[in-house]
């Protein structure tokens, strides 16, 4: 709320001071721009929000470059004619037209343009990450098959059983809660450790689990389903990514009767998916 | 230090989804200026509260922008002397009555089409209550930010005259109020540029007003983004800091579900065209009554809206609005529980 801005140039302190905020503003909008490309390019984009809205994002990413590149035109050509008309009062009241003390915003002049620089920088030094089964725990993993709920254009009950993904199965149980319904039904399918923190497993057994995204990654949710090895889980750590083959059993946990996966071999270790989200 | 990675992955998930709904609402509304003729808009809403507040309302199909872009258009209404009730309506409701939401409710519950019915039913409902109850407020000017009054026409005129004032540019018109009002010496900050926007339609030449749109656009992104990132910021340290299971641990009776769905709705802070998605994760657990609290409460108030709306009114009107939208939520949601489903 210091400087005063007059509207006319007799102050050149005040004007120098505009410049200044048009070029923060320029450079946070270009910034957040460029940060969008890069989550596209690299291809990290989906560990944010779901595909299908992956085009809003890229198509604001350009725009906002556009609308930087833009503005620093309309800067240059202003700061030039500021040149070429020294001492003369300024033609246009468009250029240049920052708040200077006075915001529409709750912010101080600046802060603004600060903040989204700021995170924007922050987003391109810092790579998101993949939620692991810290986080499964806190949001609740063991009841996510209660509150999961099917999709029905992605539901396909007429799949074999050991096509179906994590995500298709415990969409299946959603329906059909029964878990003798599939007693002996083949299972492949991958996922990765979590040991519940809040109904432990005993010690044969561990949970495996898939994210389920379906806007973006605040909305993440996990699901899961028990599986029973052949031997101990101590070889297999939280976060381990596995593909367990076998077949369905039910199995009485924690006083719940589930739908177990009865692995018939050690589970395969394999790497993180490209994508370890489920939409 | 992994809670703070997490805590940091949200945040930006919510930025990168909102910031494309930003940008469509920032445009928009400087798209409006260029090619609508809002003098003639502005006009022809009805000066009747009950009608204008479900005139404003609607004319959220119009806009198909979600919360966080609303605000930008609603903000510029209310510049331009459009009546209080149908700003409030256009706030309230615009985030639910418009195309890509409905789109996107259906979607997901495709299965209980009723959801999307009582969706539409009961944010028009709410945002006519409460937009009548506004108009009580005769002159509007107290319960707004300064900035926004000092770029608004003076009231008496327009209402007296609208369509008079149409070949006046607004600037002219605000000139001498400015000064008259606030004593202050006039800047050229958002407010002003944008009343300068508003006068210049079809009145300055196309690169002068692309210019001003290109102003409007860098000031209004800059502005809301930095309330945004601050308000997904706050929601994203909630998200991580409070463990799920206790806001759902509470979301069983009729009343406990509907409480603990529009706490989420406050705290998850998602964009109305993308929250039908995230509801609908939680469909099979929780009552119809508290998936539509969330669905109808959502777009009108969360962390970050609020953050956008302080740029509008001042805090003691938000929080009338919060109050009666929660309350208003609460008791038609609470009658789908105990007398519907």
């Amino acid at each position: 709320m210091s400087a005063k801005y007059s509207g006319a140039n007799s102050k050149g302190n005040a004007w120098a001071k505009a410049i200044a905020f048009s070029i923060l503003d320029v450079l946070a909008i270009t910034a957040w721009g460029l940060l969008l490309i890069k989550y596209w390019v690299s291809g990290s984009l989906n560990l944010l929000i779901h595909p299908d809205y992956f085009w809003l994002a890229i198509v604001t990413g350009v725009s906002l470059v556009v609308i930087g590149v833009l503005k620093t035109i309309q800067l240059v050509w202003a700061v030039k004619q500021r040149v070429s008309n020294r001492g003369q009062a300024r033609r246009r009241s468009v250029i240049p037209p920052v708040a200077v003390g006075q915001h529409i915003s709750l912010f101080p002049p600046g802060w603004s343009a600060a903040l989204l620089l700021a995170t924007a920088i922050l987003g391109l030094l810092i790579t998101p990450k993949v939620f692991a089964s810290q986080t499964a725990n806190q949001r609740g993993v063991s009841e996510s098959v209660t509150i999961t709920r099917s999709q029905p254009q992605a539901f396909r009950s007429s799949q074999k059983p050991e096509e179906r993904s994590l995500v298709e199965w415990v969409r299946m149980l959603d329906v059909n809660p029964e878990p003798d319904q599939y007693t002996g039904q083949k299972v492949k399918v991958q996922g990765f450790v979590v040991y519940p923190t809040d109904s432990p497993l005993p010690d044969q057994y561990l949970l495996l689990s898939r994210f389920v995204i379906t806007c973006c990654a605040a909305d993440a949710y996990p699901i899961g389903l028990p599986v029973k090895l052949t031997s101990s889980s101590s070889s297999f750590p939280a976060d381990t990514w596995l593909e367990v083959e076998g077949q369905m059993i039910t199995e009485t946990l924690g006083g719940k009767r589930q739908l177990t996966i009865a692995a018939t071999s050690p589970p395969k270790k394999i790497p993180q998916p490209k994508n370890p989200y489920n939409y | 230090m992994n809670q703070l990675n997490n805590a940091f992955t949200i945040f930006l998930s919510l930025l990168v989804e909102a910031m494309p709904f930003l940008l469509l609402g920032v445009l928009l509304s400087g798209l409006l200026l260029l090619f609508v003729d809002e003098g003639k808009l502005v006009a022809a809403m009805p000066r009747n509260p009950i009608l204008g507040a479900f005139v404003g309302s609607c004319v959220g199909f119009l806009f198909p922008v979600c919360e966080c872009g609303n605000v930008p258009v609603a903000r510029r209404l209310l510049m331009q002397g459009v009546p209080l009730p149908v700003a409030i309506g256009f706030l309230l409701a615009a985030p639910t009555i418009n195309p890509i939401v409905m789109w996107s409710t259906w979607i997901a519950f495709r299965d209980q089409p009723e959801i999307l019915v009582l969706r539409i039913v009961f944010s028009l409902v709410i945002a006519t209550i409460i937009g009548c109850v506004f108009s009580v407020q005769g002159d509007p000017r107290p319960i707004l930010q300064p900035a926004i009054v000092r770029a608004m026409p003076k009231l008496e005129k327009v209402d007296k005259a609208p369509v008079a004032e149409e070949d006046k540019p607004l600037l002219l018109q605000s000139g001498t109020f400015l000064l008259g009002q606030s004593g202050q010496p006039r800047r050229m900050d958002a407010t002003v540029l944008q009343a300068s926007l508003a006068a210049s339609t079809g009145k300055k030449p196309l690169p002068d007003r692309l210019n001003l749109l290109l102003e409007n656009t860098v000031q209004e992104l800059r502005e809301l983004g930095g309330v945004l990132v601050l308000g997904s910021a706050i929601a994203a340290a909630i998200q991580v800091l409070a463990p799920r299971e206790l806001i759902l641990g509470l979301g069983h009776g009729p009343i406990t579900s509907i409480a603990a769905m529009m706490l989420l709705a406050g705290l998850i802070s998602i964009c109305s065209t993308v929250d039908a998605f995230f509801a609908l994760s939680f469909a099979s657990a929780f009552t119809s009554g508290s998936l539509l609290a969330f669905l109808v409460f959502g777009p009108m108030i969360d962390l970050k809206g609020i953050g956008l709306m302080l740029s509008v009114f001042q805090a003691r009107a938000v929080i009338y609005l919060f109050a009666l939208a929660a309350l208003l939520t609460f008791l038609l949601t609470l009658f789908i529980n105990l007398h519907v489903s």
